[in-house]
């Protein structure tokens, strides 16, 4: 069913400025981007991140001022305080998502002046949507005379825009639209209103191909174990028209179905591609980094090793056949989405060219492989990891572990994690972790027991490592570059889930702290009605830090530059400034502590000719600059930094580049707690001023 | 005797407003500023309205933040509760901001201070933002007043 009540917002008086832009547009056979532009959401379809330029250096970094911002409160019913965008600069308009309705914003470069805006009202297919707000961002696509921007919606929709006026296209799909929840191989159930399944991620557009993925809400504690599923789809940019589908979940009768024991195939959902996907447009090969399958830590009513759970696909661009795969975690339990774009990169290893794709991850491994065959470069073989004793479960008695690169993160728990400024700090870090089990990466979750251990103290896995910024690759290093989370403990235990909450053997959760099924008034309540059973003592949540402090030693968050022609870190820093909390504890006094880094997982690093740049996630308050976060640059040999200018909230979207009217701009993302999203570029002082 | 009850009642109801601030000067969330039995309603709200983004351990997903650990105390620390009840009231739950009542919102966020380990008191957690403002959040334990 079509939504009645779509409406769209146009403002007729930018439609005159779009004109404008028309005029000037170079009448080209063909598009092809420049180095000063940043035309897809990764800077290029190899998800690089990387732009050549350097008129913003070492020498003036910390030079950089405000050009421009825009606060994105207004693009929606009401504000928003998670701004994940990157933006796009093509053809001198910048584009982005922007604000609670994900409307679209086009914006002279230099000035921030708003051209066109584009938004969607979906009424209650929106607000049910599982992936809200104003998502990663766009894709712009361009035979040379045309230009075409692609999103989608909360609700799952497909839009193309006029890039010049913000209209949409009425000769592609109906009307400028494609239903998402159609067409999907799949009856998205419970209706195509509620039914859960979106995406946050932008668009990919490779040659004339759109490439859409998918995503649902989180799955700790999904209520069944039934899910849509999230399969791939490619698009024509002309039209609209599905071209091919690949199942991610394969259905009877295709490759894979058989690692799906047991029938679990018909029924378990999820194993989306939500993140960003990659594209080698000249081999004509697609990169998708697939998901957890339905749920995240308990995978009892899914035997067997689920493909294409948490592997790395290759796809044909033209028909989406499959040419390979590596599954990086079998019979997937710990939430290890592959979250991040694959790196394409032209290597040389042992003297020899390698076309390589290098996977960052969660659990701090740098996959690596041959992108045209799907072989590893470096060894990854097969290793036993511990078996657990969850009822119902069934474990991968191995799983692969790459020889090369080493973990660039942790990607387990350890005593020898904990922190340890003092003695006492430490004894105390002991006695939290003593009442979970700990181990290296792939350690089961565990049920979660009030005598017993409270679950699995894991890292690596939710919410560590690399998210969903990823890295940044530099050509002409050959180097990686990329953030991590070295401190996002994830505690993962498991309950027995009533009936009445999912039919879900184990769900997340902790003993002691039982779900509670709400009673109606006067349910039970009467004479000589049953007495409600004694909650037992104990269990329940611990906090996973020692007055203020993470448990685990610093740094609490890192960039590594890898070498992608030998294997081995180029360096390794903290990135970000000490937490206050670490800086001004009574317990710390007189002990020198070198800058930490931060506890957070979504920050995003560019990579230019001479830089890597990337802000803070945290807001700390110091001597030298008011509270607020500072985007840092760092000499991209060395990783000493080399520069720092304030922002007055934490990056929570990847920073970009541009050059328009020979000066160079960065634009990055900002918001979280109490300040809503804003889009800042940054660029240096004209002469003279 | 039911009038003086009735002002016994009416006082006990009151007594929140006029409590006694043990220091002129500035409380925080060290100082007990929730009650148990709050937080025990605060953790059956956020299971049903919170717990599927933001996880039963407060640690965030991929979609939401954690409402515990390093980032968040680094994020709202400095700033006070009166702005963390705001945020809620303006944006949660995702689906249908504003839905739930400012008792609930309050309740919710005296679950979240007893997840993080500040100490509850005698007297629950204002629901006006204007009185949330005065209550500072701090992440680390201040030093002993002298």
């Amino acid at each position: 069913m079509r939504e009645k009540n779509s409406k769209r917002l146009q403002n007729g008086l930018f439609l005159f400025f779009a004109g404008l832009l028309l005029l000037s547009m170079p009448a080209s056979a063909q598009f092809h981007p420049k180095a000063t532009e940043w035309p897809s959401y990764a800077a290029d379809l190899a998800g690089t991140r990387y732009r050549p330029l350097d008129q913003i250096n070492a020498a003036n970094f910390s030079d950089l001022e405000i050009a421009w911002r825009i606060k994105t409160d207004n693009f929606g019913d009401r504000p928003e305080y998670k701004l994940e965008g990157t933006p796009l600069m093509v053809n001198g308009t910048l584009y982005a998502t922007a604000g609670s309705r994900r409307a679209v914003i086009a914006l002279d470069p230099a000035t921030g002046e708003l051209l066109w805006i584009h938004g969607e009202h979906e009424g209650k297919r929106g607000g049910a949507a599982p992936r809200q707000l104003s998502g990663r961002g766009l894709a712009y696509w361009s035979d040379g005379k045309e230009e075409r921007i692609l999103y989608v919606t909360p609700g799952f929709r497909l839009i193309c825009l006029d890039a010049k006026t913000g209209v949409p296209i009425p000769s592609f799909g109906n009307n400028g639209e494609v239903d998402l929840k159609r067409n999907d191989d799949q009856d998205i159930f419970p209706d195509l209103i509620t039914g859960e399944i979106g995406i946050q991620s932008a668009p990919v557009v490779a040659k004339d191909t759109v490439i859409i993925g998918a995503a649902f809400r989180e799955g700790m504690t999904p209520r069944s174990m039934r899910n849509n599923k999230g399969y791939v789809r490619g698009f024509d940019v002309r039209t609209g028209k599905r071209l091919w589908i690949f199942h991610t979940i394969p259905k009877k009768g295709e490759f894979g179905y058989d690692t799906w024991e047991k029938g679990s195939a018909e029924y378990t959902g999820n194993t989306g591609v939500w993140t960003q996907i990659t594209v080698d447009a000249q081999l004509g090969l697609v990169y998708l980094p697939v998901e957890t399958p339905t749920s995240d830590f308990y995978g009892g009513h899914r035997p067997g090793n689920n493909l294409f759970g948490e592997s790395l696909v290759c796809v044909d661009l033209k028909t989406g056949e499959r040419k390979w795969h590596f599954q990086l975690v079998h019979h997937p339990l710990w939430d290890m989405d592959i979250s991040s774009a694959p790196i394409l990169a032209d290597v040389t290893v042992d003297g020899k060219p390698v076309k390589a794709v290098a996977q960052p991850t969660k659990q701090g491994f740098l996959y690596v492989f041959d992108r045209v065959t799907g072989k590893p470069v470096w060894p990854m073989p097969e290793r036993p990891v511990e078996v657990g004793n969850v009822p119902g479960e069934t474990y991968s008695p191995t799983q692969p572990i790459p020889t090369k690169p080493q973990a660039y993160s942790r990607n387990g728990v350890s005593i020898d994690d904990l922190i340890d400024f003092t003695p006492a700090l430490r004894d105390r870090a002991k006695e939290i972790a003593s009442k979970y089990h700990l181990g290296p990466v792939y350690t089961p979750p565990s049920v979660s027991t009030l005598d017993g251990t409270i679950g699995t103290l894991t890292m690596g896995t939710a919410s560590g490592g690399t998210n969903w910024p990823g890295g940044s690759y530099d050509p002409e290093t050959h180097n990686v570059y990329v953030y991590a989370c070295n401190s996002c403990i994830e505690p993962i235990g498991l309950v027995a889930a009533p009936k009445e909450v999912s039919d879900i053997a184990y769900i997340a959760g902790t003993a002691g702290r039982e779900v509670e099924i709400l009673k109606g008034p006067g349910e039970n309540a009467g004479a000589d009605s049953p007495k409600p059973p004694k909650k037992p003592a104990g269990g329940g949540f611990t906090r996973m830090d020692v007055d203020g402090l993470i448990l685990v030693k610093p740094p609490y968050g890192t960039i590594t530059a890898i070498n992608l022609d030998s294997g081995e870190f180029v360096w390794q820093i903290a990135h970000g400034e000490t937490p206050d909390v670490v800086r001004s504890h009574p317990a710390l006094k007189g002990l020198n502590i070198p800058r930490t880094g931060q506890t957070t997982y979504n920050i995003g690093t560019l990579v230019t000719k001479t830089l890597v740049i990337a802000g803070e996630g945290n807001v700390t308050t110091t001597a030298d600059h008011p509270r607020g976060a500072m985007l840092r640059a760092y000499d991209k040999m060395t990783g000493k930094e080399v520069g720092a200018v304030y922002m007055p909230a934490p990056q929570t979207g990847s920073p970009m580049t541009y050059m328009v009217n020979g000066k160079q701009y960065i634009v990055v993302a900002v918001s979280g707690g109490p300040y809503s999203g804003e889009y800042i570029a940054y660029t240096l002082p004209s002469a003279g001023e | 005797m039911k009038y003086p009850l009735a002002i016994l009642v009416l006082a006990a109801l009151a007594t929140p407003l006029w409590r006694q601030v043990p220091d002129a000067s500035v409380r925080s969330v060290w100082d007990g500023v929730y009650t148990e039995e709050q937080a025990k309603r605060g953790e059956s709200i956020y299971k049903k309205e919170c717990a599927a983004c933001h996880g039963d351990m407060l640690t965030g997903g991929e979609s939401a933040p954690p409402l515990t650990g390093g980032a968040f105390l680094a994020n709202w620390n400095g700033l006070t509760m009166g702005d963390l009840f705001d945020r809620i009231r303006k944006t949660m739950p995702q689906s249908a901001p504003g839905r739930l009542t400012r008792q609930q919102d309050a309740d919710i966020l005296a679950f979240m201070l007893s997840i993080n380990k500040f100490p509850a008191g005698k007297t629950e957690l204002y629901k006006q933002s204007e009185m949330l403002k005065e209550i500072r959040f701090e992440s680390a334990k201040p030093s002993p007043k002298k």
